[in-house]
């Protein structure tokens, strides 16, 4: 089930609210963990085995780690652990890649297994080995309640699009989550903010990502194919955060607070700025799980460009199984290696705008890596960018004016602007200022959420990205 | 509420109006409001079986089973139901629509919205893969040739109406695709139709809020074909050269099937037609069961899709007795298109069979064989070019 669709807003949402705080403290666990197995199962039926087989292999581990913390009996039991994970993860989301690559390699015919990829399952793996991890290394205490294990790993606001919340993050409000209604208040405003950029800006700048991407590269000038790549760079953006916004939102509901998983991304100066700010969740957890156990820069200089190189490469096929995503993160472990070595310093010397346009290239000839799965495909845009076909044409001017609006309004979203504006007006001092914001705050989010409602009835276009992560 | 205004007056002193926890509660309140209103206003409407706005079937309850819950198809369904049977439906499709229109767009689900409030169906080359192209060229090859068939392929209203468009808007080239159908099928066997309706572009010759082309636009089709067939037109009565002038208006809120994609407040649509083709003492077969005496059917000016006012909507195969006693005969293999142009071809022949390939299942040349008489007969491909690309298929 996706959030942005009449069945979740208008069935299971009023639903599941209704039962999370009717039911008596304890109970609202029970309510989260059925709600979220029904959730899942409306879009993976089979697969809720295979959450469920997940969640109960981790409680075990951790248990058992902790009663045999210290001996050697512990190091085994999280290496099973982890292999379990990444078995799982290497067999549903990784097998058929691995055996197209040995067929294209060795010439040989295996068949493929052709399973569909069990949605969410690169996020809760995620968790669930940031569990056992954590618990090995005594950074967060075990879990003995196997319902509040359930909860953290099946919770159905993250549990598809993250972001990965860690175990120790939320740990304490698994079992006791005291009710503020600021909280909730921040909560729905914040999932009424997810939804417009998802349904609102996503989709429909989308649909002109949509438009080009469907078109002959070796034709088309090059204000086409910027502006193909600039919606597709929008799109991604709202569409993830958007949905991070909706379940960082549904978290703060009931009471959880995620952490957050984007900030701002697009006004980065650097690479290694972008990746502060772009899926945060992910990118600490790469740091933290993979880059300082291999000995992060702590090994000299060659051993840490041989981490980075390392961990891009796994943050790239994270995303997809396929070769483009690894290229997409051997891409950027360029660029960071180089930002180390070289022009790191420089960039932050030089005036502002030099870092942004740097940045944004680097990032936007990423999205084209990203999104075309072939090198031709690659190689024939780039070319479009370049100029190849021509600077312009009827239909970059057409594909342009037609969305010049939703664009700029896109682009300033991407900015803090807004935000910044915003929280000038609610701390304002000027009682006219605050009374303005706080009745602009409620028309605005119930305009919001209308307009959103409009779009996704008329939805003939309502695409969900996640499937491949 | 006592305890709260005072508080309001407390956290005044902060620079604060309302209290925080009030104010909370009132945004809480707005969003869930709306939310439960909205489900509850769902649940509680009955559901419909037909959209008259979209002019099509919605989807209804899927049945509860095991099978259709593992294998995932029940909630698939569950979902398009829930979408389609949405309360107010048809209202939040307008509402979309302006918001995009307040973001300037001018094509919306595929739609151009045109100058002088027309709409016109947007057709990207992208929709018609060469394969596909190739394919219906290869057929109509084979028909042709055994057939001895004249072809009219009449374009669509994005490219004769081309100063009608958005700046810079650009469809799909149908002169180009009609200029591979003349050298595939050769230059003879083609009536050239997108000359004289591109000279008439400033008449009304295709509906604003609909796809097809006006009673108008037919006549200049059927103009085009009486000159390629070498016939004098409008030969059975008192029509002349004013034939146009014998054209009355059945209808005035015609609102077809561009604006069912939009709901949006434009002016209604007229339909006219040529009365004096009624002048034929006509016997016409829908179907091999239903026997009417008209080409026209005026129950369909009452439903939605009033369009289906001309030759009774689409049916499989029509005979047609025109009353007209020259021995000739005319087969035609057609689209919608042709629905308001038969009337006006029949004058000319003593019967007329009609088939509409998208409800054909046997195979079409035996078909065609078993009602050709021994003098032979005409045989007509009447189509637009993107429903040609799109339905014409036989086996």
């Amino acid at each position: 089930m996706v959030f942005s669709s009449i069945l979740f807003l208008f069935r299971f949402l009023p639903i599941f609210m209704v039962c999370y705080f009717l039911a008596p403290g304890r109970a609202k666990n029970l309510v989260i963990f059925l709600g979220s197995l029904i959730f899942y199962a409306w879009g993976e039926p089979v697969y809720v085995g295979l959450m469920l087989f997940s969640t109960v292999s981790d409680y075990i581990h951790g248990r058992l780690i902790d009663t045999k913390r210290g001996t050697l009996a512990a190091k085994g039991l999280l290496v099973s652990s982890l292999i379990i994970n990444l078995l799982l993860l290497g067999f549903f989301k990784y097998a058929d890649f691995l055996i197209q690559s040995i067929n294209v390699v060795t010439g040989a015919e295996i068949p493929l297994l052709e399973l569909g990829l069990p949605i969410g399952i690169s996020f809760y793996t995620f968790q669930t080995m940031s569990y056992t991890i954590d618990v090995y290394r005594g950074e967060a205490k075990v879990q003995k309640n196997l319902l509040d294990f359930a909860v953290f790993v099946t919770m159905f606001p993250q549990l598809i699009a993250g972001p990965i919340v860690k175990y120790r993050q939320i740990a304490e409000r698994l079992h006791d989550r005291p009710f503020k209604i600021q909280g909730v208040g921040y909560g729905v405003g914040r999932f009424v903010t997810g939804l417009a950029k998802k349904v609102l800006l996503a989709n429909n700048i989308g649909l002109l990502w949509n438009t080009i991407k469907e078109m002959d590269y070796g034709g088309i000038s090059a204000l086409t194919a910027w502006l193909g790549i600039v919606a597709f760079a929008l799109q991604i953006y709202f569409d993830f955060s958007g949905y991070s916004d909706m379940a960082i939102g549904l978290g703060a509901i009931m009471g959880f607070e995620f952490p957050e998983n984007f900030n701002y991304p697009y006004i980065s100066r650097s690479i290694t700025e972008f990746w502060r700010r772009w899926h945060i969740s992910l990118s600490s957890w790469f740091r933290e799980y993979v880059y300082i156990p291999l000995g992060g820069n702590r090994k000299g200089l060659p051993r840490q460009i041989v981490n980075i190189l390392i961990v891009w490469m796994l943050t790239g096929i994270w995303h997809g199984a396929g070769w483009n995503f690894v290229l997409w993160g051997l891409w950027f472990a360029v660029f960071l290696i180089a930002e180390k070595l070289f022009w790191g310093r420089v960039l932050s010397k030089i005036p502002g705008v030099f870092g942004y346009v740097y940045c944004l290239v680097v990032v936007l000839v990423g999205w084209v890596i990203f999104e075309l799965e072939s090198v031709g495909a690659v190689g024939a845009y780039l070319g479009a960018m370049l100029g190849g076909n021509g600077l312009w044409d009827r239909q970059a001017l057409y594909l342009g004016r037609e969305n010049l609006v939703l664009l700029i309004i896109g682009m300033l979203a991407a900015t803090p602007l807004v935000t910044k504006a915003v929280r000038r007006m609610r701390e304002s001092k000027e009682r006219y200022v605050k009374v303005f914001y706080e009745l602009s705050e409620k028309v605005v989010s119930v305009m919001l959420l209308l307009l959103a409602i409009a779009y996704v009835v008329d939805a003939s276009y309502n695409p969900f990205l996640y499937f491949r992560f | 509420m006592q305890n709260e205004s005072n508080q309001g007056k407390h956290n005044h002193n902060r620079g604060k109006y309302i209290p925080e926890r009030i104010n909370a509660a009132l945004n809480i309140g707005l969003i869930c409001v709306i939310l439960m209103v909205l489900t509850v206003a769902d649940l509680w409407k009955g559901d419909r079986l037909f959209s008259e706005a979209e002019n099509r079937v919605l989807a209804s309850r899927p049945e509860l089973r095991w099978t259709s819950v593992l294998d995932g198809s029940f909630m698939e369904d569950y979902e398009t139901y829930v979408t389609d049977q949405f309360v107010g439906r048809d209202q939040w499709i307008s509402v979309k629509t302006a918001a995009d229109i307040a973001l300037q767009k001018k094509e919306i689900n595929g739609i151009y919205l045109g100058k002088d409030e027309y709409l016109i169906e947007r057709h990207s080359p992208e929709d018609y893969p060469e394969e596909l192209v190739e394919q219906r060229l290869a057929q109509l090859k084979e028909f042709v040739e055994r057939w001895d068939a004249k072809v009219m392929l009449v374009p669509t209203a994005d490219n004769v109406l081309t100063d009608k468009l958005p700046a810079f808007a650009e469809g799909f080239d149908q002169r180009a695709l009609l200029d591979r159908v003349a050298g595939c099928v050769g230059e003879a066997h083609m009536i050239d139709v997108y000359s004289d309706l591109l000279k008439r572009r400033d008449e009304e010759i295709y509906y604003r809020t609909d796809h097809h082309w006006t009673s108008r636009g037919a006549y200049y089709g059927y103009l085009a074909w009486a000159d390629a067939m070498g016939e004098a037109p409008n030969t059975a009565n008192s029509m002349d050269n004013m034939f146009m002038d014998t054209m009355e208006t059945v209808s005035e809120d015609f609102y077809g099937t561009l604006h069912s994609k939009l709901n949006l407040k434009v002016k209604p649509d007229t339909i006219e037609y040529f009365p004096h083709t009624e002048d034929l003492s006509i016997r016409i077969v829908y179907d091999m069961e239903q026997e009417e005496a008209s080409f026209y059917e005026e129950d369909y000016l009452k439903t939605k899709n009033q369009y289906g006012f001309f030759m009774d909507d689409n049916h499989p195969f029509i005979e047609i007795d025109t009353g007209v006693s020259n021995g000739r005969t005319l087969f035609v293999v057609k689209d919608s298109y042709a629905n308001c142009m038969i009337p006006l071809l029949a004058s000319h022949y003593e019967k007329v069979y009609v088939v509409d390939l998208r409800y054909m299942n046997g195979r079409l040349f035996p078909f065609m064989e078993s009602y050709e008489p021994e003098s032979g007969m005409d045989v007509l491909v009447l189509y637009n070019c993107v429903h040609f690309l799109e339905e014409f298929r036989y086996w």
